[in-house]
């Protein structure tokens, strides 16, 4: 069949307000990196396994490559890029930065947006627990090690 | 196969919002829709092209009557068809009546597909190693059916008939599963090599409460080690008006090892299931039994 | 350390800052205008002869652009030598490996060029496949390339010393076959790139490359353009590890074609499937390990023979082949050594370069062999190693091995005495070794890996430390960060010798339009290599620098210092200038003066032989001592790794942040490879292509891991630096595999000891629960 079909849907990502045209078939994930030209989601896998898409919807994380452009209509979706405050970092941003949690760097938008929907949750959260919180999000350079590191500085900082 | 895709192949997209608008869509479009809760199995299957791709998915999403879930004394637990896997495991009730189906919650995938996904959906899959099954075969679940043409109620043990097929009709839906009887204590066990993100290997379940003679009604079910999701009657049939015993633990987890029919694949063999059926059903049984 | 103001301290790198707002781009994350998508079409067969390919419904699909075929190359091959170069960018008369890439469609979108491949009709005439590379050595097996009718693409044959004489000296002789196992890079991003073909005769791409002068050359010779020509433009790499990231793909070849014959920019990205079905992986080996000891258990020889499954191409295979057994005999002191090898072809998907790259398969059979002997000796696998470890040359000395591997600094048996004194296997003893079915364990392992590798062709590389009027400074190199944090180390080298602070240096990402070449991200050289080049070009500029001061303050330049951002007089520290001052003074001098700083690596090439085993594979090489603690399972098999000590001599750790995620993220990756990961492979089809069932680590899967430095200040290595790369993923799997003896009684010889493996190992055994 061609993929003529357009639906109107409303995003408010980051905030601010899209009102755009999306295919049925497309992925929320297609949708913020080639429509809205924000690619700081990554797509990793494309089936839900890796995280790397990882966006918080209506506050929750969710892969954003299992989430169709048009179930998104109307939601709040929060990505990488809105995390910051212009250029001051959110405490969770700095506790990656000065603990070293990342090396590549691709995994680190949605580990960011995981650890953040926990912090949200639990401010002091253990060990058992933030590596249950990450489990949905691979990263092959680290060894996770400095990245659970990362998120207890972060419960700190989040703490003062 | 020849190409790899990343791109989901073309559909159109209906958002029904009564199970009415629903089944009467799936009516009238039969053979080319197909309903979707969550999408976390739907969406990599039409990407991987393992599934046909159907001319219209039907999100299930706006039907607010398909979105509770709830218990009452008398009625006990009923998970509508879009109650999330994340929603099952924080529910006050079933933490506390039936933690077995936490523990196949929590056991499932990763945080972001558990906030989207559903026990429904998990179940429909038709997988033999879907992790909400055996919980809800041990707690002898019912599904609630609907179609344009009638409304049906099936225990699960009739739902599940070969690997990915279901008694579910092409025009209907499941609107809820019902639990009626809380069990005593109730466990779910799984198998597989990491901590994490894994398939079952093996997956027991059990479930006990005590039976008007004073001895003990044993729910044992299995996953991933057969076509289906099964109950082990014959397990189950060790503590028909029988004391609790070593010995009679033993001798369930010996027969469920000999009722299960798993097969190799390149995920374990037949044989190592086997074992691990023993093993799991032997640790389960011992977690519910109290002699 | 508090001598260096830069160097080892905790800085943050210089990239986090970009990576955790999001705003570093990846290859996917590049677009241009009129952009077209390219997908490609694979093969259904593991070995099958190509009949003809028909595009004409697939051209005739509204918005498809262009068409590529493995003709429309010319015949053009690639490898890594000059008699070895068997591959094609896209399979024109055979596919050798299922998957293997055969057209690739240019489309307005990529939906498009899905559905266009869709309508390529590719007639193919199956041919026998072949699957085990001791299979394929036999008489009649099915002949993969007609240049090597026997199938064995290379071989080696190394022999020093009287290996028969020693063995017949010997107290204690043990023969093993050991295997490792089909595993993967992994890496998150999967392999994308941009390009443009300029149809003034230039091409510019921005493509996922640890090492993009390969990519740079590749494109060259495929395209018959001049060096000068080709463009990389590098993104920031989600990922290497080696294999596919060093190498030019499929997708690489077919969007720069086709965007020469569209006239726009093309652009391709592989699905994690796809690469996981077709990724050049590490190469499964096969290693029949003779070894000898005396009554203390002193090592008199080794002999290895071994055979590796190249799957479809030679690719870099010779140099795996070399990298499996020139290191041997380190750490320990070996005075006999024989080694045969032989690279086999088989229907499989590629072999190549991989993290601890060769040394990995013969380190793990020795270690393991050499604890099965301690074991039957009666000798505590410590003293063992410490008995045959090598000791640290005398200052200003050099080690060297039978087969003249060279080194001046060797921390083995520093590193093994931090390992046994560190609680994991000091308290041993003291900690329950079994708890309900739990049965626990410790091993330890004691592994070499080499650094600074320069072996064949072009192996120098430069840098430029430009200096700007404001006392801001660019840097300027050809090598790659592909995650392991060579710019931060790199900006850290310009600080420190500059005098200035790490935040006043800026390293631009790698254009080889630009950027002086550098030979790539492997083989552990950056630091070293591209490090010293840095160092010359800081003190080249700071020269530059001081010369100036010298001349404007009328005093000689031995007298001035440059230290913590300012410029001194050494006599009167108080007489003193910042360094931005500095910097606008030197430029501005008369009519202005460009103040750039260039330097080179100094290495040079040894007498290195492939063939021969002889001489050194790389600058210096690193030592780790590890121990692992892990819980099996014993009705199971499933294990649980608790915790890593890594006892690792990198010489200094110049960046101690991403040293130990270096360390902790190779032995999680080695960990991986030990227990967790295989490709299932059926006649040559990959079962397990997903991240579901290729079983990398995931956040409740690793251990505690603590990483302890061992200094020992190599005066090859800029600030005494060795490498920090793959030297714990060549550790960890011998560790590993030690505890799980420790905690099951079973030597496992094949990697990966899945649960299932150890189950069926205990039953053999009889050790496994009731019947």
């Amino acid at each position: 069949m061609q993929n003529t079909e357009r639906i109107s849907i409303r995003l408010v990502v980051n905030g601010a307000r899209s009102d755009i045209s999306v295919k049925p078939s497309a992925t929320l994930l297609e949708v913020l990196r080639e429509d809205l030209g924000l690619t700081g989601t990554k797509e990793g896998c494309g089936v839900g396994e890796c995280g790397a898409c990882t966006v918080l919807m209506e506050g929750e994380p969710v892969n954003a490559c299992l989430v169709l452009a048009v179930e998104a209509d109307g939601k709040h979706v929060e990505t990488i890029e809105g995390l910051s405050d212009g250029d001051v970092l959110h405490p969770i941003q700095q506790a990656f930065v000065e603990m070293g949690g990342m090396q590549c760097g691709f995994c680190t938008p949605g580990m960011i947006l995981s650890a953040k929907a926990l912090l949200d949750e639990n401010k002091s959260p253990d060990e058992e627990e933030i590596r249950k919180a990450l489990e949905g999000n691979f990263c092959r350079c680290t060894g996770y090690t400095k990245i659970i590191a990362s998120v207890r500085d972060a419960a700190l900082r989040m703490r003062k | 196969m020849p190409v790899f895709y990343r791109r989901l192949p073309p559909f159109h997209y209906v958002s029904p919002r009564t199970i009415e608008e629903a089944v009467l869509f799936l009516a009238s479009h039969a053979g080319e829709s197909k309903p979707m809760a969550g999408g976390t199995d739907l969406i990599p299957n039409l990407k991987r092209r393992e599934l046909a791709a159907p001319n219209y998915i039907v999100d299930l999403k706006g039907v607010e009557e398909l979105a509770g879930l709830s218990w009452h004394p008398q009625e006990g637990l009923q998970i509508g068809a879009l109650a999330t896997i994340r929603s099952i495991s924080r529910f006050p009730e079933i933490r506390r009546l039936y933690p077995s189906l936490v523990q196949a919650a929590l056991s499932m995938a990763s945080p972001q597909v558990r906030n989207r996904g559903t026990f429904v959906g998990n179940i429909c899959s038709g997988i033999p190693s879907a992790d909400s099954a055996p919980a809800l075969l041990s707690l002898n679940a019912e599904l609630s059916l609907r179609s344009s043409r009638a409304e049906r109620t099936l225990p699960l043990t009739r739902f599940f008939i070969g690997p990915g097929e279901t008694a579910l009709q092409p025009d209907e839906i499941v609107t809820a599963l019902r639990i009626p009887e809380a069990a005593e204590r109730c466990v779910y066990l799984k198998l597989s090599p990491r901590h994490s993100m894994d398939m079952a290997i093996t997956g027991v379940a059990a479930a006990v409460t005590k039976s008007r003679n004073g001895y003990s009604d044993v729910r044992i079910a299995l996953g991933a080690v057969a076509p289906v999701p099964m109950r082990a009657v014959r397990a189950e049939a060790v503590f028909k008006d029988r004391p609790i015993s070593k010995d009679a633990i033993e001798e369930a987890a010996k027969a469920a090892r000999a009722e299960c029919r798993p097969i190799d694949d390149y995920r374990a063999s037949a044989a190592y299931r086997r074992d691990m059926v023993y093993v799991l059903t032997r640790r389960a049984l011992e977690q519910v039994l109290v002699p | 350390m508090d001598e260096y103001a830069v160097i080892g301290k905790r800085l943050p790198r210089v990239d986090a800052k970009e990576k955790v707002l999001g705003r570093a781009r990846y290859a996917a994350d590049y677009s241009l205008p009129g952009m077209l998508w390219c997908k490609v079409l694979r093969a259904p067969h593991a070995h099958a002869r190509i009949l003809n390919i028909d595009a004409s419904r697939a051209e005739r699909l509204p918005g498809v652009k262009g068409i590529v075929t493995g003709k429309d190359f010319g015949g053009w091959t690639w490898g890594f030598m000059a008699n070895t170069r068997d591959e094609p960018p896209l399979a024109y008369d055979k596919v050798r490996y299922l998957n293997e890439a055969v057209a690739a469609v240019a489309a307005v979108d990529e939906e498009t060029a899905e559905e266009a491949c869709e309508l390529i009709e590719v007639d193919y005439d199956e041919l026998p496949g072949v699957f085990d590379p001791e299979e394929a050595m036999r008489p009649g097996a099915p002949v993969i390339h007609e240049y090597r009718p026997n199938n064995v693409s290379l071989e080696y044959h190394y022999d020093f010393g009287n290996v028969r004489g020693a063995f017949e000296e010997s107290y204690l002789v043990r023969e093993d076959r050991f295997k490792t196992g089909r595993v993967t890079k992994g890496y998150l991003e999967p392999p994308a790139s941009l390009a443009y073909y300029d149809p003034a005769g230039s091409i510019t791409v921005w493509p996922a490359k640890q090492s993009p002068y390969f990519h740079y050359r590749h494109l060259a010779a495929c395209f018959r353009l001049p060096l000068s020509k080709i463009r990389i433009v590098q993104p920031f790499i989600g990922g290497g590890f080696g294999g596919t990231k060093n190498d030019s793909v499929a997708g690489d070849f077919c969007a720069v074609l086709l965007s020469k014959k569209t006239g726009k920019p093309v652009k391709f990205v592989y699905s994690q499937e796809e690469e996981l079905s077709v990724s050049k992986r590490r190469h499964p080996v096969i290693l029949y390990n003779k070894m000898g000891v005396t009554r203390d258990g002193v090592l008199t020889a080794i002999e290895t023979r071994a055979v590796a499954d190249l799957g479809g191409y030679t690719s870099i295979s010779p140099l795996s082949l070399y990298l499996v057994g020139f290191a041997t005999p380190i750490p320990y002191k070996l005075p006999n050594y024989k080694f045969d090898i032989w690279g086999v072809f088989t229907n499989n998907p590629m072999s190549a370069a991989m993290r601890g790259h060769g040394i990995t398969h013969s380190r793990f059979a020795c270690e393991i062999q050499m604890e099965m002997m301690a074991e039957e000796l009666g000798i505590d696998p410590v003293e063992m190693r410490m008995r045959n470890g090598i000791d640290p040359p005398e200052a200003g000395g050099i080690y060297r091995t039978i087969n003249d591997i060279t080194f001046k600094t060797c921390g083995f048996k520093e590193a093994l005495k931090a390992a046994a004194e560190d609680p994991v296997w000091a308290e041993r003893g003291r900690r329950p070794g079994k708890i309900g079915p739990v049965s626990y364990g410790v091993g330890i392992s004691g592994t070499a890996y080499l650094g600074g590798a320069r072996q064949l062709g072009h192996q120098s590389c430069g840098a430029v430390v430009r200096i700007c009027e404001d006392g801001t400074v660019n840097l300027l190199t050809g090598a790659t960060d592909c995650g392991q944090g060579s710019d931060t180390v790199l900006c850290m080298i310009a600080a420190e010798e500059l005098g200035v602070r790490l935040e006043s240096i800026d390293i631009k990402r790698v254009d080889t339009a630009y950027t002086p070449v550098d030979p790539g991200s492997y083989g552990s050289r950056v630091t070293i290599l591209a490090g010293q080049a840095t160092q010359r070009a800081a003190r080249d500029a700071r020269r530059q620098l001081i010369e100036s001061a010298a001349s404007a303050w009328k005093v000689e330049p031995g007298e001035l210092d440059i230290r913590g951002g300012f410029l001194f007089l050494k006599s009167n520290p108080g007489k003193r200038i910042p360094f931005e001052k500095l910097a606008k003074m030197a430029c501005y001098e008369g009519s202005g003066a460009v103040i750039i700083g260039r330097g080179y690596s100094g290495y040079g090439i040894e007498p290195m032989d492939f063939n021969t085993g002889h001489g050194n594979g790389g600058t210096s090489y690193s030592f780790t001592a590890q121990t692992v603690r892990l819980g099996v399972d014993m009705e199971t098999g499933k294990t649980e790794v608790s915790d890593f000590t890594i006892a690792h001599d990198c010489g200094r750790p110049l960046h101690p942040i991403s040293v130990e995620t270096q360390n902790e993220g190779g032995a999680v990756q080695g960990m991986g490879q030990a227990i967790y990961e295989e490709f299932i492979m059926d006649k040559g089809v990959t079962r397990n292509n997903t991240f579901l069932d290729y079983k990398m680590p995931r956040s409740t899967d690793v251990p505690k891991i603590r990483v302890i430095d061992i200094i020992t200040d190599d005066p090859d290595g800029p600030f005494g630096a060795k490498e920090a790369s793959e030297g714990s993923i060549v550790s960890s799997p011998p560790a590993v595999i030690s505890a799980l003896h420790d905690a099951t009684g079973i030597w496992f010889k094949e990697q990966p000891v899945t649960p299932e493996k150890i189950v069926k190992a205990l039953k053999d055994a009889g050790k496994w629960g009731s019947s």
